[in-house]
């Protein structure tokens, strides 16, 4: 450890001013935006009038509703890959896991883009539905909640699982037979063995996923077109649309809010587990 | 015992099939002969692959990510090795602030930095667009180049320097005679990821377009709103293996994945 | 520069930040001297060494080496080696590279460089290594090649972190004839830091026993084995009964307590185990403990001046746990204490 503060200032300081006036100092005076009055002075009113439209309401609630859901449903998922893929002999581990890392590499737009060629009116699934004669016409799936549901947990999932694996390669080998020659079944195994000890990875996973869903632009602005909204596209719209930035900036703030609870929520939680393993 | 064992591959296939099934049709279809997206796709050629060359926008906006992949990434490291050095090395006062500033960028959701930059850097400025998406795209690779060349500083052992030191060398020269060499890897693989994160980065980008200068991404979004031909398909299925193609490069040559 | 100070630390205070490691330090070494700085960890003895080497700013005192002020000189400018405890040697290059470093930086090329490394590596007896890369050799090894790169520089004064505490027993013995031999072949000026009393006692001339910053007794290995003079350092080097003197009586948890024979005047007297009189004398105490030990036999006796612990020879009939003995602290046998802490 080098004592020499200039030098250290003299290393460090560019790259955090750089930040700081490229990023953190417009962030900030936009964020403030929604905060300012038209005549001076400060006021929440932009928060309320935000709030009092039936319309952003909707696309709030839609916001937290379709994160959280993308969130529960990566998780119970990605449980049950995570597994298959720890029982794995290892080469065939290094391979599935790389094929599960895959299209983390891929352009979320071209991932996204594919979704249109599925689940659009002439799409697969509406081919197979007809063929099989369980609906006459195509059925409306494309701009829909459900197709940003299906978008946002393809683009995530990866996280939940690579989380979910590493968490349960960490957990203790004996865990597991430990708990069944106590005479726990499954379902007792994973509720009181498996999930208290991989809590932590189960954390990171969900923050990842919950976090990258809110905030996700390329999802709903393809999968949910102009008219199902969420909080990225209704800021990007009254930006673009209607030169509305006080409200911009009120999104921006709730976003932001939003995510960093989920992120000192996590570290909360990866904090708690660590003061634990120190006092052992 | 039959249900458990058939548990495992059918989870593997349903879940890889949902992760990799999409961008295998998006590759399947950009190989169609036919006039529109569809798949199965109708026919074979190769048409819409060589129409992507011929389109003048995405060839600017291929052009413009491009540099802004290579170019923000190359000054996020210009400012990132000095900084993860002064953390890792240094007795820095306010370390954690330092930490928490070049990392913010990572964050914020993109769409809010790139408004942020047009609302009070662009406009009030007169900063060209290129310039600004050249600094939005720096400061959102910089947090991924100090964690990621921050770690492999914390995995070399610091008593080298030292020793570089007492045999003759200056404090700069151990520096690049026995610190750069050993982080190459580490500095490599930041890069790659940097490259990779900001070709592929959209919300950052979106406001920070002007006549002919775009990012390709956001390019292909407002292509694939007007037109509705394979050829957006085609260019993600070259993007995709182009970019799987230089992790898999990185991966066999670096070991990429024990840096990131 | 006389010849007793080729090396000498003025009033050297050494500190990180606010908190003082070594306070006021006055030290002489000889020219091609083998000296140990001899301590507990946090003793201050690395720091000492490192502020000879030039890592450490110097607070406030003097450096001096070869009739120099080097206390502001920059490390690398200094002629001084070092070789660390985990041998920093550099990952990226090969041991040939290694030992070349820092002879390239002095500027020296072609035929030279190469039979001056050539040379070094069969010092050490490493010929055949010169294009490994260092995670290719053993631990011993990776000495040997951090200590031909020091020596190939040709130092004033070579500096040793801990440089046997990495290896195994055998290895231990062969590190430390090498680091003999090449002393006495080159007649470099060698400053050891350890923890380890046998290793100082093994390999010193003269050796340094620090405490808290500061030089608790300064000797030959001889004097510091038998004729410690602080009731620290007689505990470092095993005197393991220890006991103040008041008015040539010595203090105990029984009260003042007088000694067989004359008692010199002292602030305390020390007994190693094996200068404990079992079987006759005029103190009782009852066998706690006893463990065999090859050739001798120690036992730990409850007594009412404390716990004494005595060794025997293992020829001697043992004696049970829980019996009664008599025994004896002979004045005679005891190293006289200037100081006791």
């Amino acid at each position: 450890m080098f004592q020499n503060r200039a030098e250290a200032l003299a290393l460090a300081l560019p790259a955090a001013i750089f930040a700081a006036a490229v990023f953190l100092v417009p962030v900030v005076i936009l964020l403030s935006d929604g905060f300012r009055a038209p005549t001076g002075g400060w006021t929440i009113s932009a928060y309320t009038d935000f709030f009092s439209n039936s319309l952003n309401q909707t696309v709030f609630l839609r916001t937290l509703r379709l994160s959280a859901l993308v969130t529960v449903a990566s998780a119970v998922i990605g449980y049950a890959a995570a597994f298959a893929i720890v029982s794995l002999e290892p080469g065939a581990k290094g391979k599935v896991t790389g094929l599960v890392v895959l299209p983390l590499m891929i352009s979320p737009v071209a991932r996204t883009y594919a979704w249109i060629v599925i689940l659009g009116r002439t799409g697969i699934v509406n081919q197979a539905f007809q063929a099989l004669g369980i609906t006459e016409a195509p059925l409306r799936i494309l701009f829909s909640e459900t197709a940003i549901f299906i978008g946002l947990l393809q683009l995530f999932l990866p996280l939940m699982i690579i989380s979910l694996i590493s968490a349960l390669e960490n957990m203790p080998k004996d865990a597991i037979p430990a708990a069944r020659v106590l005479g726990a079944n499954w379902f007792q195994v994973f509720w009181k063995v498996v999930l208290p000890l991989t809590k932590e990875g189960l954390v990171i996973g969900g923050t990842l996923v919950f976090t990258g869903s809110l905030t996700a632009y390329i999802t709903p602005a393809i999968l949910g077109g102009s008219k199902v909204l969420m909080l990225e596209t209704l800021l990007y719209q009254q930006v673009a649309v209607s030169n509305n930035f006080v409200a911009a900036s009120v999104i921006a703030f709730i976003l932001i809010v939003m995510s960093f609870a989920a992120n000192i929520l996590l570290k909360r939680v990866a904090t708690a587990r660590n003061k634990q393993r120190s006092q052992a | 015992m039959t249900a458990r064992s058939l548990f495992i591959p059918i989870t593997l296939l349903l879940v890889i099939a949902f992760l990799i099934g999409p961008f295998l049709i998006i590759v399947a279809a950009s190989f169609s002969a036919g006039e529109t997206l569809a798949f199965p796709p109708q026919g074979f050629s190769l048409r819409w692959i060589a129409k992507v060359f011929t389109v003048e926008s995405f060839r600017a906006s291929f052009g413009m990510s491009l540099f802004l992949a290579i170019g923000g990434t190359a000054a996020a490291l210009v400012l990132g090795i000095p900084a993860s050095y002064a953390l890792s090395r240094y007795k820095l006062p306010g370390a954690e602030i330092v930490r928490t500033i070049v990392s913010a960028p990572i964050i914020v959701p993109g769409i809010i930095v790139g408004l942020a930059l047009l609302r009070y850097i662009v406009v009030p400025f007169q900063v060209g667009i290129t310039l600004a998406l050249f600094l939005a795209h720096t400061a959102l690779v910089l947090p991924y180049a100090v964690r990621v060349v921050s770690a492999s500083l914390d995995n070399l052992r610091s008593d080298i320097e030292e020793a570089a030191v007492l045999l003759g060398s200056s404090r700069l020269g151990a520096f690049f005679r026995v610190v750069m060499p050993n982080i190459r890897g580490g500095i490599m693989s930041a890069f790659i990821l940097g490259f990779v994160t900001s070709f592929n980065q959209v919300p950052v980008s979106l406001f920070l377009s002007g006549p002919g200068v775009r990012t390709l991404p956001v390019d292909m979004i407002a292509y694939m709103e007007i037109v509705f031909d394979p050829s957006v398909a085609a260019l993600s299925s070259l993007l995709a293996f182009l970019s799987i193609g230089i992790v898999f490069i990185a991966e066999r040559f670096l070991g990429f994945s024990r840096y990131v | 520069m006389s010849d007793a100070s080729y090396l000498s630390l003025e009033k050297l205070t050494l500190a990180y930040g606010d908190s003082v490691a070594v306070a006021n330090l006055d030290l002489d070494i000889r020219k091609g001297e083998l000296i140990a700085l001899l301590g507990p960890s946090g003793c201050g003895k690395t720091t000492t060494m490192r502020a000879i080497a030039g890592l450490l700013a110097v607070k406030s005192g003097h450096v001096r080496l070869d009739g120099a002020d080097i206390t502001r000189m920059p490390a690398n400018k200094r002629a001084v080696g070092l070789m660390f405890q985990s041998y920093a040697l550099f990952p990226h290059l090969s041991v040939y590279e290694n030992v070349a470093f820092g002879l390239k930086l002095k500027g020296m090329r072609g035929t030279e460089l190469e039979t001056k490394v050539q040379s070094g590596l069969k010092s050490v007896g490493l010929s055949t290594f010169a294009n490994r890369k260092p995670a290719e050799l053993s631990g011993g090894q990776q000495q040997r090649v951090a200590l031909a790169r020091s020596m190939v520089m040709e130092p004033k004064v070579l500096l040793l972190d801990e440089p046997l505490s990495n290896l195994d027993a055998r290895l231990r013995l062969e590190m430390r004839t090498e680091l003999q031999r090449v002393q006495k072949e080159t007649g470099v000026t060698m400053i050891f830091v350890t923890h380890d009393q046998a290793e100082a006692l093994a390999l010193a001339d003269r050796i340094v026993v620090m405490k808290s910053g500061k030089i608790e007794q300064i000797g030959s290995p001889e004097d510091i084995y038998n004729r410690p003079t602080s009731s620290f350092v007689a505990d470092f080097v095993g005197f393991e009964n220890i006991f103040p003197l008041e008015n040539g009586k010595m203090k105990t948890s029984a009260g003042l307590i007088d000694l067989s024979g004359k008692a010199p005047s002292a602030a305390g007297l020390a007994w190693r185990p094996r200068m404990v009189t079992l079987g006759t004398g005029p103190f009782q105490g009852t066998v706690r403990g006893t463990s065999f030990a090859g050739d001798a036999r120690e036992y730990l006796l409850d007594t009412a001046l404390g716990p004494i612990k005595a060794e025997v020879e293992a020829s001697q009939p043992p004696h049970a746990l829980g019996a009664g003995l008599t025994f004896d602290l002979p004045a005679e046998k005891a190293a006289p204490l200037s100081r006791f802490v």
